[in-house]
């Protein structure tokens, strides 16, 4: 199968006995070898273990036993979620030194309970506290439209595999815009689904207030197959709702009359360039209405002090032991994190209930909105200002202005890449929803892909092998 | 609350100890600005009027 196959397609092929899983498999290992010293997306292939799966999906197709609807199908995950036998680093030092799991997250045990086949971990940011996919100690991922570019993180790894067409989904997490992000500067469809949606259990925390997981794919159809495949309660995560899962997949096609769609303004207005592709959208959606997230500057605010403040708690031993084995982007704001004065920290929590009550009230008039993900294009690697409103501004505690207050209160959100006519770089647009209609986020941007409006390339240089 | 300038220098001094943190010189400057951010943030926040029953988000379900 080429690197621009779909999972859909893959599943499909494997399925019905036309390639074999270990065929797909042995493409998929052997495009990562070729590709992945330019891109820096995997800093672990766990190619033993996949050709396993991939005989034991062949097995199954040959014994006429169901494989499974992502039979054969090449994925890989951020290296914060736990792989047996794999040490969870996620994007440290200091974790290298921890003993390998014993046991795979349970994201990871979902998708290849659905047939999927897993072929390693993923770089990323340290602990996650990134927006860049820069990494001082793997060095960064690599934007695959442009190689000088960034990913964006911290999920960059897991953007990078699927833009870069080395396997048809990942999986990532995101706590303030960090599988939004990437999939903005990347041009991928992701999805961040309602906060306690999925189980985080036996993935590496970063903010526990915040942290979600959700997949990246280069169409909806894959990304909805992956995130049915994922869904379920699991009493190994604290924070998960019991709901019954929600498939999506089969009914991505249905049409979704009267639906009411509306762009967000104000703060989310602050970037031209952001505005031409959320217009770009919004267009195609025939959505003319306007409305205003009360307060959204300071919810971004109120998840900057609860991220700081979580993250330096979770590392304050690592902090106070060992400093100067952390990237330095990252020890500093954890240790101002260590010091930040509990009522700010209480105050930001009652914010996020009082906004997402005043929030929740506009999905009574709306069924979904429309946001940029990012302020820009992908900076270049290591760039540290850009022009934002016609001021010079730090690049990287800014990328997530646009994310930071969705995630905030947990919404739902499919990131859809938008690419205007004649620009080389996407950036992508949050379709949001109210809490648990992954279904509306989904549908939306099904249908924005039928339109052409949104697309995800495997990109140029990458695709046809 | 708006947000005011602050003694950093003072606040890493007087809060390491208590934490038992040792903050090395070189790592100083970092703290002081993402403090600096911090703060602005927090400014941010309190311009929101909250009233006194405004409950927190997370709720512990026994």
């Amino acid at each position: 199968m080429k690197a621009s196959a779909s999972a859909a397609q893959i599943a499909e092929a494997v399925r019905g006995g036309k390639v074999k899983a270990r065929a797909v498999v042995e493409a998929a290992l052997a495009r990562i070898d070729r590709h992945n010293p330019m891109l820096g997306a995997f800093t672990e292939i766990t190619a033993a273990r996949a050709l396993d799966q991939a005989d034991l999906i062949d097995g199954k197709v040959a014994n006429a036993t169901d494989p499974g609807p992502l039979a054969g199908v090449p994925f890989a995950v951020k290296n914060l979620f736990d792989i047996k036998d794999v040490v969870t680093r996620a994007g440290s030092q200091i974790n290298r030194e921890n003993p390998p799991a014993g046991r795979d997250a349970t994201l990871v045990s979902r998708m290849e309970a659905a047939g999927a086949v897993l072929l390693g971990a993923l770089n990323m940011g340290e602990y996650a506290y990134d927006f860049t996919g820069e990494n001082v100690h793997d060095g960064p991922s690599r934007n695959p439209h442009a190689l000088d570019r960034m990913t964006g993180g911290s999920s960059g790894g897991s953007a990078a595999a699927v833009a870069g067409g080395l396997v048809p989904l990942s999986l990532g997490s995101d706590t303030n815009g960090w599988i939004r992000v990437p999939a903005s500067f990347c041009g991928l469809f992701g999805l961040k689904p309602t906060y306690g949606r999925l189980s985080r259990a036996r993935s590496f925390p970063f903010v526990a207030s915040l942290d979600h997981l959700g997949p990246f794919a280069r169409s909806v159809r894959d990304l909805a197959l992956a995130y049915d495949a994922m869904q379920g309660f699991d009493e190994a995560d604290p924070a998960q709702s019991k709901r019954a899962p929600e498939p999506t997949a089969a009914r991505l096609k249905n049409p979704v009359p009267g639906l009411r769609i509306a762009v967000a303004g104000d703060y989310f207005a602050g970037s031209a360039e952001a505005q031409a592709h959320v217009g770009k959208v919004a267009k195609a959606l025939e959505a003319t209405k306007t409305v205003i997230l009360p307060d959204a500057q300071a919810a971004r605010a109120a998840a900057f002090i609860i991220t700081m403040a979580e993250g330096a708690a979770l590392h304050l031993e690592r902090l106070r032991a060992r400093p100067d084995d952390f990237d330095p982007e990252t020890r500093d704001r954890l240790l101002a994190g260590t010091i930040l004065p509990a009522a700010w920290v209480a105050r930001s929590q009652k914010l996020r209930r009082v906004f997402r009550d005043k929030v929740l009230r506009l999905f009574d008039g709306v069924d979904a909105i429309l946001a940029p993900s990012t302020p820009m294009k992908a900076p270049l690697i290591g760039q540290k200002t850009a022009m934002f409103g016609g001021v010079e501004m730090p690049v990287r505690a800014n990328l997530g202005i646009f994310t930071q207050p969705i995630s905030f209160i947990g919404l739902p959100v499919a990131a859809v890449p938008v690419w205007l006519d004649g620009e080389d770089l996407p950036l992508g647009v949050q379709v949001i929803a109210a809490p648990w209609r992954e279904d509306i986020c989904l549908r939306i941007a099904h249908q924005l892909e039928a339109a052409g409006v949104c697309r995800a390339p495997v990109a140029k240089g990458f695709a046809e092998e | 609350m708006a947000y005011k300038p602050f003694d950093a220098d003072a606040l890493i001094d007087a809060s390491a100890p208590l934490l038992q943190l040792r903050i090395a010189p070189e790592h100083r400057a970092g703290i002081k600005l993402n403090l600096k951010t911090a703060s602005k943030m927090a400014a941010l926040v309190e311009q929101v009027k909250l009233e006194d029953d405004a409950e927190p988000a997370p709720v512990y379900r026994p």
